[in-house]
């Protein structure tokens, strides 16, 4: 390639760096992704599937970066490949923020009941506005009582 | 609306408060709610086993739970 010959002015038809793009954009679906795949058990546990598209996007970005630096008479992306790489980072660390920390605050319940404990009684209206003691719905086979919150 | 289980609605947080599972402001503009927790009672009101996760997004799986009740129903 001799195209970047010339008096020393960027040459416009320096090679786009797709690298870089396909990195920030998995970074982004990384991200944003999480909703979807936080509907589903084996996808929501452990978030593999985001922390895969961030790994993947990692790789390209720093396909890209080496590309842009160490060629850059070739290829475009000094300037706006890192800028992608700085905003892939924090969005990464918002991530990681947010699904290694922020969900694993979690009271102690410390006083909450414990195995071998009498479940303490209570009654409380059902989805039809009925008051339902729990000792109700205690069968012969015991009862499985979830608190729960959100739409999963 | 379909449901084959009772959906109870503790709208004070009353029995959550008395269970100890509060997570304070952590709901829809900072309510308080309850956190996630799963108990196993038996047919005289014993609590046989709990789940209290340590990750409000991982909650016990209903093949963790039948397990569970399947390990107790024989004691």
């Amino acid at each position: 390639m001799d195209l970047a010959v010339g008096d020393g002015k960027i040459d416009m038809k320096r090679n786009w760096n797709w690298s870089l793009w396909i990195g920030f954009f998995l970074t982004l679906a990384g991200f944003f992704s999480y909703q979807f795949f936080a509907q589903f058990p084996v996808t929501r546990d452990f978030p593999w599937a985001n922390l895969l598209l961030f790994a993947v996007g990692a790789i390209f970005l720093l396909a890209g970066l080496v590309r842009a630096f160490v060629r850059p008479q070739l290829y475009r992306g000094k300037v706006f490949g890192s800028i992608f790489a700085l905003l892939s980072l924090f969005i990464f660390g918002f991530f990681a923020y947010g699904v290694f920390y922020v969900l694993r605050q979690v009271p102690a319940s410390l006083s909450a009941p414990r195995i071998g404990e009498k479940a303490p009684a209570f009654t409380l209206p059902d989805q039809n506005g009925k008051p339902t003691a729990l000792m109700d719905l205690i069968s012969p086979n015991g009862a499985i009582l979830i608190f729960y919150r959100g739409h999963w | 609306m379909g449901f084959t289980y009772p959906l109870l609605s503790d709208a004070d947080a009353g029995v959550i408060r008395r269970y100890d599972l509060l997570h304070r402001g952590a709901g829809p503009k900072g309510a308080d709610i309850a956190r996630p927790a799963e108990f196993l009672i038996d047919s005289q009101g014993i609590i046989r086993w709990v789940n209290s996760t340590d990750n409000i997004a991982v909650r016990a799986r209903p093949e963790q739970v039948l397990a569970a009740f399947n390990e107790r129903r024989g004691d």
